[in-house]
């Protein structure tokens, strides 16, 4: 009982917090908050598909891709309202993803990784030569419609669409639907054994993460304005979204949100005093010694913390 | 008249080894069969096979005159039949009535989604197979053999079947542990189950079963009474051979 009145106080203090922030810090720190939001939702995207079920998606930017290239498309050439081009480039996420990782669906592990991954280059190369006067090429699009402008009003919509994100997701983990995604990571025959179908499960995980990576990805494309495929088709954003949500704390919703924050300030921090590519190395380095220390992450970290922190009150009490 | 269950001339071959040789037999509804041999004989093949995890070279396999050949696990299981396995294979970071609401769990996403889960039918299921009020929410790592087979038989039994195969139920478990669970097996008996047994403990298979049978190398090598089985000469050397 007092468990969960904290756990809703606290999480009222969270969002109070945010909400509050814009007042706090400067606008160049709000603009990395930004990145932050979108990669958390980026990050539960992944864990939906790969953390519960344990089929690991190096494709994922893959599906960011479709989502942000399709929104651009429709309201740049087009002329689409954004009120159109987003839920249009949400179908478009789950309709080409799922054709696409169906038949990565009848295959594991490595070999599911090393398809998703295919995916992703795939599209890469693809956007570059296929109807560049679409596209926009290698160079891509820029002039794209925004939705808001400034960074705090940018700061609000995309918390608002991360924490509606996470806390729809965090209801349907909460369902048996996400009692059963779980289980196929720990034992997908026991799964087939409870009668259940895994195809169809694995499925509905693509499905739900394909549709968060599009409502992510479009968004993201309006509020930058540009796109290039460099950006997004990249290897660097992809470990950046595996390892968000690994070092935050797979199979949980809040994990990836904490990883999300951890990386993105990670980066910034580095950032004057590695400028270059290497900064990519020191916060590979800095994630897997995290990892190695609590393979369940931050999250988990942090409520050992609290819990013996706890114990120590209740011991040092009368 | 069609059996509960029956196997019509089923082949399978992994390769060039051929673990299931033309065995044809059926069970009658209620009965308990127990299927016996030495190491190797191909009994759990014959499960995985009846399950649909591995798909016989040839044969039918039929479940009430409907050949369930072609069809994938979880339509098998919607028929009746589920099996538990001779290594347990529970969900390791799941308690035990977590474990077993996933095998109450319907085969539909909808439903997974807007209805909760039965609380009142998995502690209903757990205390069954003979877990203590204290064991529910214990997780895989801290249960004994004996526990994880308890787990195994209530998640099969959650799928509401009416054929259970069990593989191996006794291995690895006290006399105290045998006992309980001859007793909740004795218990499905008596309410119509129609069961597939297979073990190496005889002496427990015995009083559990109403008919056996006896296979090596993928075949059937006798078939009959308990009794009339195990005094068949061709058993007692593949017995000796084999072990
Ligand atoms: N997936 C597989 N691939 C190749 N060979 C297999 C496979 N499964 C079983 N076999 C082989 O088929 C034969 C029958 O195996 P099976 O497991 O059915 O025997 P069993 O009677 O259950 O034995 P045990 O008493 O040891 O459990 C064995 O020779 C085994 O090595
Ligand atoms: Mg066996």
């Amino acid at each position: 009982m007092g468990i969960r009145w904290q756990h809703i106080a606290l999480w009222l203090a969270f969002i109070v917090f945010m909400l509050a922030l814009p007042e706090l810090v400067s606008k160049g720190t709000l603009r990395t908050i930004i990145f932050a939001n979108f990669l958390a939702i980026f990050a539960i995207s992944w864990d939906v598909l790969s953390g519960r079920t344990g089929y690991i998606s190096f494709g994922h930017p893959f599906l960011v891709g479709i989502g942000a290239y399709t929104s651009a498309i429709l309201s740049y050439r087009f002329g689409f309202p954004i009120a159109a081009s987003i839920p249009l480039a949400v179908i478009a996420t789950m309709i080409g993803g799922t054709l696409f990782f169906l038949p990565a669906l009848r295959i594991r592990g490595s070999y599911f990784a090393l398809v998703t991954l295919a995916f992703m280059e795939l599209m890469y190369q693809l956007v570059q030569v296929i109807r560049p006067d679409l596209t926009g090429g290698t160079r891509g699009m820029s002039g794209i419609e925004t939705i808001t402008r400034g960074a705090v009003n940018n700061y609000y919509l995309s918390f608002s669409l991360m924490i509606i994100i996470a806390l729809a997701m965090w209801l349907v983990m909460k369902t048996r639907l996400g009692t059963a995604l779980s289980a196929i990571g720990m034992n997908e025959e026991s799964v087939r054994g409870s009668g259940l179908d895994t195809t169809k499960l694995k499925l509905a995980a693509f499905m739900i993460a394909a549709f968060i990576a599009g409502l992510g990805g479009a968004f993201y494309v309006h509020y930058l304005g540009s796109i290039a495929p460099r950006a997004l088709f990249d290897i660097n954003f992809l470990f950046t979204i595996i390892v968000a949500a690994l070092i935050g704390g797979a199979s949980t919703i809040i994990g990836p949100m904490i990883g999300a924050f951890f990386l993105t300030f990670l980066l910034e921090y580095l950032r004057p005093v590695l400028p270059g590519a290497e900064r990519y190395f020191i916060y590979g380095g800095i994630a897997l010694i995290l990892y190695m220390y609590q393979p369940k992450g931050i999250y988990e970290v942090a409520k050992q913390g609290w819990s013996r922190l706890r114990a120590a009150r209740a011991g040092a009490g009368p | 008249m069609s059996y509960p269950l029956e196997l019509k001339d089923v082949v399978k071959r992994f390769g060039g080894l051929t673990a299931t040789n033309h065995m044809s037999f059926e069970v009658n509804d209620g009965e308990s069969l127990g299927l016996i041999g030495p190491n190797g004989a191909g009994k759990t093949t014959i499960f995985s096979l009846i399950m649909g995890e591995h798909r016989q070279t040839s044969g039918e396999i039929l479940c009430n005159g409907e050949d369930i050949s072609s069809l994938p696990t979880y339509a098998r299981i919607g028929r009746g039949v589920c099996r538990t396995y001779q290594i347990p294979r529970p969900f390791s970071e799941m308690d035990v009535l977590e474990n077993i609401r996933l095998g109450l769990m319907p085969n539909n996403l909808w439903q997974m989604l807007t209805r909760n889960p039965d609380r009142y039918r998995e502690i209903e299921l757990a205390l069954s197979v003979g877990f203590s009020e204290d064991d529910l929410h214990r997780h895989p790592a801290e249960l004994s053999m004996g526990d994880l087979r308890k787990l195994e038989l209530a998640r099969t039994l959650a799928t509401d079947p009416s054929i259970m195969l069990l593989d191996e139920v006794f291995a690895g478990l006290t006399a105290g542990e045998i006992a309980q669970i001859a007793e909740l097996i004795n218990k499905k008996r008596a309410e119509g189950m129609t069961l597939i047994i297979v073990s190496h403990d005889l002496r427990s298979l015995e009083p559990l079963i109403d008919r056996a049978i006896a296979m090596n190398h993928g075949s059937i090598v006798a078939e009959g009474s308990f009794a009339k089985v195990m005094a068949d000469p061709d058993v007692r050397a593949s017995y000796l051979g084999g072990e």
